[in-house]
């Protein structure tokens, strides 16, 4: 994949985390208040983008080695739908995430 | 995926070896008729023998419900018990004119050959249905 989505993830991270500081957004999610980053919501949204990169560089290696020959076809379908389940779990919490965030900033104070 | 990723890993170690089997049937049809190997001898009947073999040893050792998948434990050979054939003509025939044939009987390695055919079917079919499952767990997020 040319995307790299792990830094794509620390990007996210650290932007949900600047937001955070602000709005509280992510003391609310990540339950722990004015700790570093460490078991915060955006942690643990950057984990599983780094998955999805790990799985999609999977995908891309079986890929390879079916055109090497040097793997079979099941392998390379298999690792292909397990990129795109991790994908499409991060795209779903992702859609939680921005929602969850429009709601509260939407609310009427 | 951490949850039910150990069910695909098990169905998928199941379609390699299904593919071995296949592989190993192939072998003894395509020699069906080879009087000579490297060592000088007919080609003898291969078969694979499987073992269980869990996706995650640490949590089978603790006695987890973890998926249990497959591995081919080793491919033998049959004991070189011949058929022979009358053709004095062969090069390979003995001093009576007999020549040495594989053991390999045609119809049982189709069979063979079938069987390991839909075991694969059946594993992707089991694949198929655990992506199905996920897919529709993550629907609930819409």
């Amino acid at each position: 994949m040319p995307v790299e989505f792990a830094r794509i993830a620390s990007m996210a991270a650290g932007a949900v985390q600047g937001s955070g500081s602000k709005t509280g957004l992510v003391d609310a999610f990540g339950g722990a208040s004015g700790g570093g980053a460490t078991g915060t919501f955006a942690e643990a949204l950057g984990q599983l983008v780094g998955s999805v990169d790990q799985t999609a560089a999977e995908a891309n290696k079986a890929v390879v080695g079916m055109m090497d020959k040097t793997n079979d076809v099941h392998d390379a379908m298999i690792a292909l739908q397990r990129a795109d389940m991790t994908l499409q779990l991060t795209v779903q919490v992702r859609n939680k995430l921005v929602s969850a965030y429009q709601d509260v900033m939407r609310m009427p104070v | 995926m951490p949850t039910l990723s150990s069910a695909i890993t098990a169905g998928a170690s199941a379609l390699a070896v299904q593919r071995t089997r296949i592989e190993v049937a192939v072998s003894n049809i395509a020699n069906a008729e080879s009087t000579r190997g490297a060592n000088g001898q007919p080609y003898r009947r291969r078969s694979v023998m499987l073992a269980s073999d869990p996706v995650n040893s640490f949590d089978a050792a603790l006695g987890g419900a973890e998926a249990t998948g497959v591995k081919v434990a080793g491919i033998v050979e049959d004991p070189p018990v011949f058929k022979r054939r009358y053709e004095p003509g062969h090069p390979d025939a003995d001093a009576d004119g007999f020549v040495s044939m594989p053991n390999v009987d045609a119809p049982e390695e189709m069979v063979d050959m079938m069987g390991a055919a839909r075991a694969y079917q059946a594993n992707l079919a089991a694949i198929g249905m655990i992506r199905d499952l996920v897919s529709k767990a993550l629907d609930l997020g819409k």
